[in-house]
């Protein structure tokens, strides 16, 4: 009895690498697929969008495109300014009190500048708009996925990914560079109000240090991460929307889904595009 | 007008089209009955090709919806009007903005053209007065109608109906029955409704058909469905719990 035991034990441990390896292989081709997915859904809309204009119409309406920029955008700004103003604050306050020690305060302006204009006004916005405009975007088109509004667009002969996706995509593409200056700026002021109070560091001599440590290519760099990074958080949002399935459990899955994908495929991005830049354009 | 041949549906595991033959003549009011969960709304959604089927091949006119590419689907679809058994009325639209939905986005009307047409369907159904009211403001029947309304705007000439007098009461679904034979009978178009509802479907229909088992097991005027010696249509007409409907066997569709 006890060698049965044993060697059941043996056949497990013996199994498990296998499992194991299984279950690894199907995450990555499950994710590879959704990758996948998303990128198709972006080029069915642009094409969708596309052959719209090729007939001379317009893929949607000003009205609509606007209508989610002011949700997406101007909606945004309180809380994309406020988180970054926190965060400015107190990044320069950390390291403020470090750079003190060796007697380097005056770094902190171009330190906060370089940061957030390179990565985390984009990335702590990205972030911000996954989580408020992207789980709307899931759970507006979800609902309509579920309750039939979707296929009836559809069967209209309107097609729905011009008509409900590319202005949602459209508003976030625009919209997300604007909001990471927005951020960029809250964040600057933050720690130049810092500066002064605790570092003694003047407002112009603070404006000064900026302009010298700030290069038009962190700037650019910036900019284009955040078109990047509305596309994808766009296409997610609205992809997880009009796949749902199974009534308001489902749109309840896909919203969570679509935040938690947003964000993660908004700092693998921010990643890749790191190191990408930092192999092919060196400073 | 319309021609389903030898198709199968197959979701999953569960076959619910299987040699599935159909042809709807032009100005036809064809009501397909059949159990919960037969197929019946898959049928309709076949024919506008929203669904592909698993095979088989499928017909509008000289148009084979199987086939055709995505943009030339699009265009066919504007001749078919569908309306969906909760409405699906577009919740963040008023009344006279749904229905004027398919003429904004596939017209070149002008608002004053739009507006003219929307009223006259608006009217038709009875809806005139409530253009500015929000979909989750009115009641299941004027759903019903504005989703007529929207279905008509475009002049199509086929209208598929999904279970018109579902969660209506007896009276509102008679309103729609009798709204769905006036404008289908004034405008010529032809109809597919699917449906159990016994009442409403003698009612609407000048051709009916049994859905049974992925097949059509019974095709006639309604007076000859009625006695229709078929042991599946009489038990389904007679709403008894006995017979073959219940059993686990092919005996009824053999017996035919």
């Amino acid at each position: 009895m006890a060698d049965t035991g044993q060697s059941a034990r043996n056949e497990t441990l013996s199994a498990n690498p296998v499992v194991l390896v299984q279950g690894i292989a199907e995450l990555g081709r499950n994710f590879l697929r959704e990758v996948g997915s998303v990128f198709w859904f972006i080029a069915q809309t642009f094409e969708e969008s596309l052959e719209r204009i090729q007939h001379g119409r317009v893929p949607f309406r000003a009205a609509s495109f606007f209508r989610h920029a002011g949700r997406a955008g101007v909606d945004s700004v309180p809380l994309v300014g406020l988180v970054s103003f926190f965060l400015g604050l107190t990044m320069a306050l950390l390291t403020g009190y470090q750079l003190q020690r060796f007697g380097t305060e005056r770094l902190i302006p171009g330190l906060v500048a370089i940061s957030f204009t390179r990565e985390l006004g984009p990335l702590i916005t990205g972030i911000m708009l996954a989580a408020r405009i992207g789980a709307a975007f899931t759970a507006e088109l979800g609902t309509m996925q579920v309750s039939e509004e979707v296929e009836a667009i559809e069967a209209m002969g309107i097609g729905p990914l011009r008509f409900l996706v590319a202005p949602r995509m459209l508003a976030l593409f625009f919209l997300m560079p604007c909001l990471s200056t927005v951020s960029n700026i809250a964040a600057i002021f933050a720690s130049s109000l810092v500066s002064k109070a605790y570092f003694s560091i003047a407002f112009v001599y603070f404006l000064d240090l900026v302009k010298d440590a700030l290069l038009i290519r962190d700037i650019i760099t910036g900019i284009l991460k955040s078109f990047l990074f509305g596309l994808l958080i766009g296409a997610i949002a609205c992809y997880r929307g009009l796949t749902v399935k199974g009534g308001a459990a489902g749109v309840g899955a896909a919203t969570t889904s679509s935040v938690v994908t947003a964000i993660t495929t908004v700092i693998g991005f921010d990643t890749l595009y790191n190191i990408v830049y930092t192999v092919f354009f060196p400073t | 007008m319309v021609e389903l041949r030898d198709v199968c549906m197959q979701f999953d595991e569960k076959k619910v089209l299987d040699g599935f033959c159909l042809t709807v003549e032009p100005q036809d009011r064809l009501v397909i009955m059949g159990q919960s969960g037969s197929g019946k709304s898959t049928i309709l959604r076949l024919v506008l090709g929203t669904l592909r089927p698993t095979s088989g091949s499928i017909f509008f006119k000289q148009f084979e919806i199987t086939r055709l590419r995505r943009r030339k689907l699009q265009q066919v679809r504007r001749s078919i009007g569908m309306v969906y058994q909760y409405s699906a009325l577009l919740s963040s639209r008023n009344v006279r903005d749904n229905v004027a939905l398919p003429l904004e986005e596939i017209t070149d009307k002008s608002r004053e053209e739009i507006d003219k047409i929307v009223d006259e369907k608006l009217e038709l159904v009875g809806m005139k007065d409530s253009k500015e009211l929000m979909p989750a403001e009115l009641s299941g029947g004027m759903k019903k109608r504005v989703s007529l309304a929207r279905a008509l705007v475009l002049e199509p000439e086929l209208i598929l109906f999904d279970e018109p007098a579902a969660g209506l009461d007896p009276v509102i679904a008679s309103v729609i029955d009798e709204l769905i034979i006036s404008l289908t009978e004034k405008s010529r178009v032809t109809s597919i409704t699917v449906t159990h509802e016994m009442d409403s479907a003698f009612r609407i229909g000048t051709r009916m058909a049994m859905l049974y088992r992925g097949k059509i097991i019974e095709d006639a005027e309604p007076e000859k469905f009625k006695q229709s010696e078929n042991p599946v249509v009489a038990q389904f007409l007679s709403g008894s719990t006995e017979g073959p409907i219940l059993e686990d066997s092919q005996d009824a569709v053999a017996k035919k």
